[in-house]
């Protein structure tokens, strides 16, 4: 069964607020994880409480972004979606974590500890 | 992972420590015990260290975010959109000045936070950016203070954005936490009773009572009663006349003017304010009394004392804590604010969609000294809003005597206006 992956877009990194985030990826997947459809999408301001409709609308199974607010996160797994926040890096890596199986929430896919 | 060889390391050569004589490994120590957040960027904004209370702040511990973008660790709403650094780069200048901005962050609880941020550019000697350093600030305690504070907004609310009265509600919290008695100083029309209701409201006390006294002339006898209360008055002996102090038990008592209360009646309050306890009138027994007292003067107290008008040990008994309210000549940039602010309030009120100000009304407005302070810049716009009959606040919908104060404007002045800065001068 497909189902829809949303990513909160800054640049080509996940969005570092949720609430901040004026684009998004939506990412179809078939029952294997093949990608079968995408899209990008620029909404017309950034609002937390947008964003969440637009995800009820578009019946979005699982949301990547960065920080999010309690309220947020709580409404979105009351809706019974899978909510991964948190998550800092590019956003195709996120993605591609996330259909190995392999993506959590708070995971940090930025090259660390550079200057140690 | 060793946090401190993973933290140490990098910062000493960012921050061009090698002739400095300190001791680099003393670095993350000093940055540690700083009791607000620090965050050390390099060239690229990616974070090299963390301090002990944006650690907290965050809810990243500095090691595990090394390397790691700062717009994924502080996550603040400058960073997406307003970031200091990059809106320099986009200007066209390799190094920004020092900046601050208030926001919010999103912590790694998922809790919202309210912090001011300055970024601070670290430069060798050749001017070349070395590192950043951002300083956050938490104003949780602030925010969460001014909701309080301006929680009936409208014409009674404090408001203010300059420097004088950052510092005040800065300061506020404390000072309302605290049961010390307080002293507001500041002429006419700043504040002082708003503050004093304001400073009841953020208090522990905030449930109890507020008794607002006004020690206008009165008999002494009469005052007395009025203040401390009387044992049996009346046909019926029996029946006790609570006074001020008795209505605000376990609240706060505020006086509006201390200097004109009579000299008795101040040697009474030092009394009541060293003992804790009042004894009414015609009576023998002293009453217990747990009462927060907060005074206040429009004049200087300094003077009032050598004038004889102020007892110089009460004076030192409320002068715990002293607010100073500043005149709006003195408030800078917050009489455009305060304008605008007001503009909202009349035009909610008047039912009117108003827009603004036109430059030249803006460019009086900005000029005038307003004797009257806040409270006759609010009558002020509450009249340009009533005689406006467009959306733009125009000179002709000014009072005359703001409309006549521009030299060269008018030769012959208006009597109210030549009466308002007479008396301005005078006080000055």
């Amino acid at each position: 069964m497909a189902k829809k992956i949303l990513v909160t877009l800054y640049r080509d990194e996940v969005a570092p607020r949720f609430d901040l985030a004026s684009e998004v990826l939506l990412v179809t997947v078939d029952a294997e994880g093949g990608e079968v459809r995408r899209q990008e999408l620029v909404l017309a301001h950034a609002s937390a409480d947008d964003l969440c409709d637009l995800i009820l609308d578009r019946e979005v199974a699982v949301v990547i972004t960065g920080g999010m607010e309690d309220e947020h996160y709580h409404y979105l797994r009351w809706k019974r979606l899978d909510v991964l926040d948190g998550v800092a890096g590019l956003a195709e890596d996120a993605l591609a974590r996330h259909l190995r199986g392999e993506l959590e929430s708070g995971d940090i896919l930025f090259p660390r500890g550079r200057h140690e | 992972m060793d946090k401190t060889v993973a933290t140490r390391a990098p910062l000493a050569p960012f921050l061009g420590l090698a002739a400095s004589g300190l001791d680099r490994a003393d670095l993350p120590r000093i940055l540690r015990a700083l009791p607000f957040g620090v965050a050390v960027l390099d060239q690229e904004r990616r974070t090299l260290f963390l301090n002990s209370a944006l650690e907290r702040l965050t809810g990243y511990e500095s090691a595990e975010v090394a390397g790691v973008p700062c717009r994924h660790v502080l996550r603040g709403s400058f960073c997406m959109h307003h970031c200091p650094p990059l809106a320099c780069a986009k200007a066209g200048r390799a190094v920004c000045e020092a900046e601050s901005r208030e926001g919010t962050l999103i912590n790694r609880h998922r809790r919202l936070v309210h912090v001011r941020l300055t970024s601070v550019p670290v430069l060798d000697r050749e001017g070349g950016l070395l590192c950043t350093l951002d300083v956050i600030e938490d104003l949780s305690a602030l925010k969460e203070l001014e909701a309080r504070l301006t929680r009936t907004a409208g014409p009674g609310a404090i408001v203010g954005r300059c420097s004088a009265m950052e510092h005040l509600l800065r300061i506020l919290p404390a000072v309302a936490a605290s049961d010390a008695t307080v002293l507001l100083t500041g002429e006419s029309g700043t504040g002082k009773d708003l503050l004093a209701e304001a400073l009841h409201r953020a208090s522990p006390r905030a449930r109890e009572s507020f008794v607002r006294v006004n020690a206008t002339p009165m008999p002494e006898a009469l005052l007395d009663m009025e203040l401390f209360g009387q044992a049996g008055c009346g046909p019926d002996a029996n029946a006790p006349r609570p006074g001020k102090f008795q209505l605000a038990q376990n609240g706060t008592i505020y006086l509006s003017e201390i200097a004109d209360m009579p000299l008795a009646q101040q040697g009474r309050l030092l009394r009541l304010l060293d003992e804790k306890a009042v004894t009414p009138a015609g009576g023998e027994r002293p009453m217990r009394l747990n009462v927060r007292v907060v005074a206040a003067t429009g004049r200087d107290p300094e003077a009032l004392v050598k004038a004889g008008l102020l007892r110089d040990d009460l004076f030192h008994r409320l002068n715990a804590v002293r607010l100073h309210l500043p005149p709006v000549r003195e408030r800078g940039e917050d009489v455009q604010f305060l304008l605008t602010y007001f503009l909202g309030i009349y035009a909610a009120k008047f039912r009117k969609q108003m827009l603004g100000f036109t430059p030249e009304a803006l460019s009086l407005l900005s000029a005038y000294d307003y004797p009257g302070n806040v409270r006759e810049l609010r009558n002020l716009v509450e009249y340009a809003v009533m005689v406006c009959p467009g959306d733009m606040i125009g000179v002709d919908h000014l009072p005359p005597h703001v409309r006549y104060q521009q030299p060269g404007q008018a030769p012959q002045a208006e009597p109210a206006a030549e009466a308002a800065r007479a008396k301005h001068a005078r006080r000055r």
